[in-house]
């Protein structure tokens, strides 16, 4: 009879009001004496800042009472939200409400409850929401909550490739190290200038003579010799075997013609003197 | 849906056909093609469909390139039995969302949702358009989301709503949502995590609904979109005026609004119909630094420039423009691991077009260029093109190296004594 009465009471007021009552927390840990604290939770943002360890307990414990007629009050809904504003991570946690309209909440760090979202160093939100049918609606801003960092939500495999990945560039092998320019300067010169110098040493102490050096029957097959020198060399730089085989025998063609013409005039001027 | 919206899509230059949710014709798919190019299914209050529409047709219709917009009701269905293979979790039959949140006259599960109060899934893309403002007004059932990437929230739920039956007395409502929290696991639907529109882009399908010019083969993909209930797109709802209290000079004064239920119809079934985020891969080249033309293969440590057109859909003169819009597409250069992933930005001086350059890693082997852009909201861009990088050949290497300097001297020398012997 009572609660048929009550009820519509609810009905026919317009808008019931939710009061909450004698709110306090107390953080229990592992080692010193529990801190007990009274909160005043309204709907503007709180400025209090619980931190709990891991081997820490927080007790929050409240009533729930009709703001006019004082009787308690069971909300259909009473919720704390976990709310890490730099994630977006949310967490609801439905709570209890004896008929009395005490309720009770027990958060153990040891044993987290499945509601608490996955957390990293910023702190949770905690907001407590009730709402009946026929009541007006209250969000109570409670604390900001530093807990232990979680491990992070577990994502499925594909998740990343639907984000920037990460740059990934080749790592190349060192370039080849080479001496200073100067000392293969140096070398090179000395490879060129010394025998050069023993050469001519050489040659002028013999000092033979090559009058006819440059003859006009001699001086095509030297040219030629020349040419393939400078065929080799092309060959080394940019050309290809088949290249150098095709002008190789052009020129050893031309060079078994030149080289006989020398040979030739070389016996006519021998046996002329004779 | 309510005579508004066909109307809203017929002014678009959608064919709309109508059809009951136990009538026999038009069939879904005639003689294995599809006759339509996007379905809604709207009746989320019939238990029973006829009988050609069936969770394997509608997946059939989903491969074959039919957009679907699927809304779910209080009683269980096909629908119910199908959104899970989607990662859809959704509350037992008869929960409707709910909220008393703000206080108004309306029943707790007729609920406004400010499209505001969530972020979009990514930066560069929203669902809604900048022409949804205001509140949606929804009734229905909300759902959860699984991990799968190719899902994601369009509307969210309220943080304050949640997923109840609110016959019973207050006290046992809250008794029975705290020992569904216990449970564990999806014992709980409630906050913003929740979404009562959700959208899905299939990695296959058949096409994205705009005929043969639709892009490249493998590029086609089709879009579901799931509504936790289809009033949402009701006339009543469109019509429903949102009451809000806004404080001015002399306290707080109450605002009557439209509601943005038309729009955001129009806009989630525009997504759903391929209109917006519709992305496709025009063309791609690559070539070495100062050459031209698309070389066989490439040496070690060539510098290699890429380029990748790509157009987005325009629904308005239904035409394919070029998109330069895409700010961290990326380009991976592989041979079964990436051996280089670099950022591939827009060029500015030619739309549509971007380009990167880098050098090609001194490993030779058979290597991809691989393009695989997804993004939530958008059409995913996949595309790889082969090509083998190979080791410089005999004559590639460097001539006169310094070291060698004083070889070629005593070479030249000998050749030189040589030739002045003879």
């Amino acid at each position: 009879m009572k609660t048929a009465f009550l009820l519509f009471l609810a009905a026919t007021a317009q808008a019931a009001r939710f009061s909450v009552e004698s709110m306090k927390y107390t953080v229990i840990s592992g080692k010193g004496e529990p801190i007990s604290k009274p909160l005043s939770p309204s709907a503007q943002p709180s400025s209090e800042t619980i931190t709990i360890r891991q081997d820490d307990t927080l007790k929050l414990s409240f009533q729930i009472n009709d703001k006019i007629s004082k009787q308690a009050v069971q909300p259909a809904q009473t919720f704390l939200r976990f709310y890490d504003e730099q994630s977006g991570e949310e967490g609801i946690q439905p709570i209890r409400v004896t008929s009395s309209g005490k309720v009770k909440f027990e958060l153990n760090m040891a044993k987290p409850p499945l509601s608490l979202p996955p957390t990293s160093n910023s702190p949770l939100k905690v907001t407590l929401l009730l709402g009946s049918p026929s009541y007006t609606p209250e969000k109570l801003d409670l604390f900001s909550l530093h807990i232990p960092a979680s491990h992070s939500a577990p994502s499925h495999p594909d998740e990343a490739n639907f984000h920037l990945l990460p740059e990934i560039a080749h790592s190349f092998r060192p370039e080849p190290r080479l001496p200073p320019r100067a000392v293969s300067t140096l070398f090179a010169g000395a490879v060129l200038v010394i025998p050069w110098l023993v050469l001519t040493g050489l040659w002028f102490s013999i000092s033979p003579r090559v009058p006819r050096l440059f003859s006009p029957n001699i001086l095509p097959f030297t040219a030629s010799l020349g040419a393939f020198e400078f065929l080799l060399y092309r060959y080394w730089v940019e050309l290809k075997l088949g290249d150098v085989l095709t002008y190789g025998a052009i020129l050893g063609l031309v060079t078994v013609f030149t080289g006989r013409h020398a040979l030739a005039s070389i016996a006519n001027q021998r046996l002329g003197q004779k | 849906m309510g005579s508004k919206s066909p109307s809203g899509l017929i002014a678009k230059g959608y064919t709309v056909t109508l059809r009951a949710p136990k009538d026999e014709q038009p069939l879904l798919i005639q003689d294995g093609l599809p006759n339509f190019s996007h379905v809604t299914l709207l009746a989320s209050d019939n238990k029973h469909f006829a009988k050609d529409i069936t969770p394997q047709s509608l997946v059939e219709l989903l491969t074959l390139g039919t957009n679907l917009m699927l809304t779910v009701g209080p009683k269980q269905n096909l629908l119910t039995s199908l959104a899970p293979e989607f990662s859809l979790l959704l509350p037992p039959p008869a929960t409707p969302l709910v909220s008393f949140f703000p206080e108004r006259s309306d029943p707790a599960n007729v609920v406004s949702i400010d499209i505001k109060s969530k972020p979009t899934p990514n930066d560069t893309f929203s669902v809604f358009s900048a022409a949804v403002e205001g509140n949606i007004w929804f009734s229905g059932t909300p759902f959860a989301l699984g991990s799968n990437p190719l899902l994601f929230p369009i509307l969210s739920a309220p943080a304050e709503s949640f997923a109840a039956d609110l016959t019973d007395a207050p006290g046992l409502v809250s008794d029975a949502l705290v020992e569904a929290s216990e449970k564990g696991g999806e014992g709980l639907w409630a906050g913003s995590s929740l979404a009562v529109v959700a959208g899905f882009q299939t990695l296959i399908g058949g096409g994205t609904g705009h005929g043969a010019d639709s892009g490249p083969g493998e590029d086609k993909q089709a879009r579901v979109v799931w509504v936790g209930g289809s009033s949402l797109f009701s006339d009543e709802f469109a019509n429903k005026k949102v009451v809000e209290k806004v404080k001015d000079e002399q306290g707080l004064k109450v605002v009557e609004k439209p509601s943005a239920n038309k729009q955001a119809a129009l806009d989630i079934a525009a997504w759903a119909f391929q209109e917006r985020g519709v992305l496709r891969i025009d063309s791609v080249s690559h070539r070495k630094v100062n050459t031209t033309g698309t070389p066989e293969m490439y040496t070690t440590n060539d510098e290699i420039i890429y380029n990748v057109k790509i157009s987005s859909f325009n629904p308005i003169n239904r035409k394919w423009e070029p998109y330069s819009a895409i700010k961290d597409l990326q380009l991976e250069f592989t041979m079964l691991d990436p051996h280089v992933r670099t950022a591939l930005p827009a060029v500015r001086s030619i739309p549509g077009t971007y380009s990167t350059r880098f050098r090609a890693p001194d490993r030779h082997g058979v290597f991809k260029f691989v393009i695989n852009h997804k993004r939530k909201g958008f059409t995913h861009l996949h595309h790889t093109a082969t090509v083998p990088v190979v080791p410089p050949r005999h004559d590639g290497y460097a001539r006169f190296l310094s070291a060698a300097w004083p070889y070629y001297a005593a070479g030249d020398a000998r050749e030189e004594k040589k030739s002045k012997k003879e």
